[in-house]
């Protein structure tokens, strides 16, 4: 019995770390899941990570995007520092353990596949062969 | 070291004396006679084989196939024995021997793969590495280095210089010697390769070694230009990275080029060279062994001006607009606006001038095409005497005694020439032939640096009257031997007066084969070229010289690659059409009223005969850039235009009419040699024309001067570095 | 002749011994049956009822559902991608990069060994001197279509430059757009970076 009760807690305790029962409904509709666990830490884009030990490896470390992006969530909108911690190569999250920053690294971009801003590929060398321009008339 | 140094150019005198140079050298070997010395044996790993004495230990071992390692010892190169790698051992010596230099003795018993020698080369190659930097991945030498493929086979797979104090590996300022060679000292290993060839190939003694021991350095002692013709050269035989090519830093990696063999058309001589390409563009070119031409070096116009092949491309055909400036067009809007002028022009008021780099076939093809149309004026562009016999027997145009002749000859006499600039490999072998078998050389025209020492005669054209008649104290020089030769330049026969002294040397010549009973085959006058299209375009019955044209200004003008400006605009009429059919941006095609783009040398298969009458091809390294086509192929594509369609569709159809015309076009590989001497000097009488009284001065005078001389190499960048390297030097 | 002769003779006298010896033959005698069909039903009062109702409740399909309904409240065992990743090794293969060393300046020098050992021959490189004098690449394309992943590019790097980033969500809509040139794989570097040193950090022990 106490199994069951201990089920219910947890229902409990998504609902509540979820504010209340429309939150709850509402990032059940987006993620199709109800967990509980603690937040470790936010990055810059607003993406919430949490982890809760209780779940298995593979799940016990998940993320909550944006709300910014409402329902245009997507895998790759998570930022390389993160990106270690979720994909579990290291435990040690960017809050504990910033990494080095350089003047020259830049910002981490979605892939924008799709989308106006999605990469072409373009020539980086010069033309082998120059033509000969005629003289003017 | 410093009197060591002094005596350089006294041991290239030596080295007849030097077993070594003596094998190199075939004719060297035939006459000091050791080929008929009997024969020693001697084992190699047991294996026996007999060879003549002065031969190393070395060349032993390689008659049985055993490879020695080696760097410092090259074939054509005098012996250092500096490097040590080629140690091997000798049943009964106390030491490993250096093979290079040692000599073989009777009964000796070489082991080159016993424990101690594998030891003693690890050892070397252990030394070697001690010093030399580990930038293989930055080093243009990768994939191609003689270190790094020996310290896989021989050496150790770990060093004992650890390093644990950081006091770093020996470290030498790079050199500036010129645009062309980049210097990176540090990976020197100090094998003397570049030394020795500079001062017994090219005959420049300005690169030697300072210092001792691991402080010492190659270098030119003073920081200066390199300035030699020859320079590109000491890039192929450094075995490390040391001397690498400017223009071709890092570019590529030897692994990734595509290699065509062909055939270089920068000078007459038609040198052998590999081409190198990749991703559809010349990347580099490499001499070929052939030796008869060129052995193994190669000119620096040869082997650096291909980046003109990318510069100043004509890559669509052209025609002109209203308002006279050229514009790009399609094949057949070129084709009808030359059929439009063409019709209501009569067969003799249409003319053609063929350039220095235009193949056979395209010649043949022009030829035929003009031919049915009803003209008769096809010239070239270099002038050559067309009065007595002319160019109608090949021995007037031709170097009848071949380059590799000049190995045979006694005395070379010089006439209005600058081998050193117009055919540097030719001027090589007589460098060779002065230092192996005491050549004397004779000089008419300026004097001037050619890398050896000769009698100048001073030059005037009454020198020629005097050799002619015999009274010229050199005709002394020359009645003493059986073997002369005469070269003249092209240059000077381009004379108004150029007929009489194609005369008097045909004269001096033939009373020369006369009076000293020579060999029949051996053949005294030679004319030295200086473009590659001259003798198939003679052979195929061009008229050599613009004369033609200006004599009868045509309404039509075909320009097959005619760059030199040879004809202007203003010798022609006001209501001259130009079609100017070639590979480059250059006068020509700036005089053009249509632009047809051909393929360059490395963009297609064509056959070019060299200065010798020896045919060869070059073949295909690359496509044509743009809508550049084959030269023959456009010809055949116009003749079916206007309407005289030409009976050939394929290369072998050409090559067929070529035999047709001139057998020997088609014999590659061949020199088809040619006589009538006699025949040719009787007719030389006639000449109307007598001697002027100018100085036989031919073109090229300086380095300058060489690197620049058709449109290829004045569209490169590196040839003018070279002229701007060598102006800045001058001016010092 | 003769030895056909003595071969048929031979094949006669053995057909004949055998058919005498079977009266002789020893067999073994079957005294136990197992059935191995299912048995036939039973046709007593009570099971027959008892079939009946299965069918007419239809208890086995309930009791299926149970078990389906039991799931629920069980914990997945699958991982609700985007929102939960599973674990990566820092060796992962994914996205190629281009790094830079700590002051910015690129680290590939155009020595071509990954091009060299590419076994797909995926990568094109150009090179030629920088204004500097440094050998740098003008050109360095992947195609990641042909890529395979083998990581060979990143072991023959002398000088870690070209490197096989964790990054895997770069799928795309349009072939060209894995058409990687040098801009966009230096690009990926400097977005990647803070992971991969991360990563070879990790594995500094094994390398």
């Amino acid at each position: 019995m106490s199994v069951y009760l201990e089920k219910l807690r947890h229902f409990r305790l998504a609902i509540k770390q979820h504010g209340g029962i429309i939150g709850a409904y509402l990032n059940f509709y987006r993620t199709d899941e109800l967990k509980w666990g603690d937040l470790i830490g936010e990055d810059k884009f607003g993406n919430k990570y949490f982890q809760n030990r209780h779940y298995f490896i593979g799940r016990s470390r998940w993320v909550q995007y944006s709300d910014a992006v409402g329902m245009d969530y997507d895998g790759s909108q998570i930022p390389p520092e993160w990106h270690r911690w979720l994909h579990y190569i290291g435990d040690e999250p960017p809050t504990t353990a910033p990494p080095v920053k350089r003047s020259w690294m830049v910002d981490h971009k979605p892939n924008l596949t799709g989308t106006p801003e999605q990469y072409v590929p373009y020539s980086t060398v010069k033309p082998k062969i120059t033509a000969w321009e005629p003289p003017k008339a | 070291m410093a009197t060591l140094l002094k005596i350089w150019p006294l041991m290239g005198r030596r080295i007849l004396g030097n077993p070594a140079a003596c094998l190199a050298c075939k004719s060297a070997r035939t006459a000091s006679g050791s080929s008929d010395q009997p024969e020693v044996e001697l084992f190699v790993n047991d294996i026996p084989v007999s060879v003549p004495p002065g031969t190393t230990v070395l060349q032993a071992c390689a008659e049985v196939g055993v490879q020695i390692p080696r760097f410092c010892y090259h074939d054509r190169l005098s012996i250092a024995g500096n490097c040590r790698m080629c140690l091997v051992e000798v049943e009964k010596s106390a030491k490993p021997v250096a093979s290079c230099a040692m000599p073989v003795m009777k009964g000796m018993r070489v082991k080159t793969d016993s424990e101690i020698a594998r030891k003693a080369r690890e050892g070397v190659m252990e030394f070697l590495l001690m010093n030399h930097p580990l930038d293989c991945p930055i080093c243009d030498q990768g994939g191609e280095c003689d270190l790094q493929d020996q310290s896989m086979v021989f050496g150790s797979d770990r060093s004992r210089f650890v390093d644990m104090d950081h006091e770093g590996k020996r470290a030498v300022e790079d050199k500036d010697i010129g645009p062309l060679v980049k210097t990176i000292m540090t990976r020197c290993i100090q094998c003397t390769r570049c030394v020795r060839f500079a001062n017994e190939i090219a005959g420049v003694e300005e690169i030697g070694t300072t210092g001792r021991g691991s402080d010492m350095q190659i270098g030119t002692y003073v920081e200066k230009l390199f300035g030699s013709e020859l320079s590109g050269n000491i890039i192929d035989i450094c075995p490390v990275g040391a001397l690498t090519s400017k223009p071709y830093a890092f570019t590529a990696r030897p692994w990734e080029n595509r290699k065509t063999e062909s055939i270089d058309v920068m000078d007459a001589l038609g040198s052998n060279i590999i081409v190198a390409t990749r991703e559809g563009s010349v990347i580099r070119i490499l001499p070929r062994l052939h030796e008869d031409i060129n052995e193994e070096w190669l000119s620096d116009r040869s082997r650096f001006a291909y980046d003109g092949l990318k510069r100043q491309r004509l890559v669509s055909p052209m025609v002109k607009d209203a308002s006279g400036t050229l514009v790009s067009c399609e094949w057949e809007d070129a084709f009808f606006t030359i059929l439009d002028r063409l019709t209501g022009v009569t067969g003799s008021e249409i003319a053609a001038i063929a350039g220095g780099h235009a193949d056979a076939e395209s010649l043949i093809v022009l030829k035929d095409l003009l031919n049915r149309l009803g003209s008769e004026a096809l010239c070239t562009e270099e002038i050559f005497p067309m009065d007595a016999a002319g160019t109608d027997l090949r021995s007037n145009y031709l170097l009848n005694t071949q380059i590799s002749g000049i190995e045979e000859a006694e005395v070379v006499l010089l006439v209005g020439t600058n081998p050193r600039y117009e055919a540097p490999l030719l001027n090589a072998r007589i460098r060779k032939s002065w230092l192996h078998n005491d050549l004397t050389v004779g000089v008419i025209g300026p004097q001037l640096d050619l890398t050896y020492e000769y009698d100048h005669l001073g030059d005037s054209t009454k020198v020629l009257q005097e050799l002619a008649a015999g009274t010229h104290p050199f005709n002394k020089v020359l009645s003493s031997t059986k073997r002369a030769m005469i070269i003249v330049g092209s240059a000077v026969l381009q004379r108004a007066d150029g007929g009489a002294i194609h005369a008097a040397m045909s004269t001096l010549a033939q009373n020369h084969r006369v009076k000293s009973g020579c060999d029949e085959s051996w053949r005294v006058l030679n004319v030295l070229q200086r473009v590659a299209s001259q003798v198939a375009a003679l052979d195929l019955g061009y008229k050599a010289g613009v004369q033609v044209v200006r004599d009868n200004p045509p309404k039509v003008l075909y320009l097959l690659g005619a760059d030199e400006q040879t004809v202007t605009k203003a010798d022609l009429p006001s209501d001259c059409f130009v079609v100017y059919q070639g590979c480059h941006g250059d006068a020509g095609a700036s005089m053009a009223d249509v632009v047809l783009p051909g393929a360059a040398y490395t963009e297609k298969v064509g056959t070019y005969v060299n200065t010798e009458g020896r045919a060869q091809q070059t073949q295909v390294a690359v496509t044509p850039p743009g809508m550049a086509r084959e030269d023959w192929k456009i010809i055949r594509a116009l003749s079916e235009i206007v309407g005289q369609t030409l009976p050939y569709d394929n290369l072998n159809e050409v090559r067929r009419r070529l035999a047709q015309m001139s057998p020997n076009l088609t014999r590659y590989g061949d020199v088809e040699e040619a006589n009538y001497f006699k025949q040719a000097e009787e007719l030389a009488k006639s000449v109307k024309s007598s001697l002027a009284s100018d100085a036989l001065t031919p073109p090229q005078l300086s380095l300058k001067d060489f690197y620049m001389v058709d449109s290829i190499s004045r569209a490169s960048q590196t040839m003018a570095h070279c002229v701007a390297a060598v102006t800045k030097a001058e001016a010092k | 002749m003769a030895a056909l002769r003595l071969y048929s003779v031979g094949k006669a006298a053995h057909t004949v011994l055998n058919h005498a010896a079977r009266p002789v033959a020893i067999a073994a005698s079957r005294t136990f049956w197992k059935q191995v069909s299912p048995p036939d039903p039973s046709y007593e009062w009570r099971d027959m009822t008892d079939k009946a109702a299965n069918t007419i409740f239809i208890l086995e399909i309930c009791k299926g559902l149970g078990i389906t309904l039991s799931m629920l409240f069980k914990e997945p065992a699958t991982l609700n991608y985007p929102f939960e990743k599973g674990p990566l090794s820092p060796r992962f293969r994914g996205e190629h990069c281009l790094r830079r060393y700590p002051s910015g300046e690129e680290r590939c020098i155009a020595c071509k060994l990954c091009e060299a050992i590419c076994p797909a021959q995926a990568i094109t490189i150009e090179a030629e001197p920088r204004a500097d004098g440094s050998r740098r690449t003008t050109r360095y394309d992947i195609d990641m279509t042909k890529c395979i992943f083998c990581g060979f590019c990143q072991e023959a790097c002398p000088v870690d430059a070209i490197v096989e980033g964790p990054n895997f969500e770069y799928s795309t809509e349009t072939h060209e757009e894995l058409l990687y040139n040098k801009e966009k794989l230096l690009d990926n570097g400097d977005r990647w970076e803070p992971e991969i040193a991360a990563n070879l950090q990790a594995d500094y022990l094994y390398r």
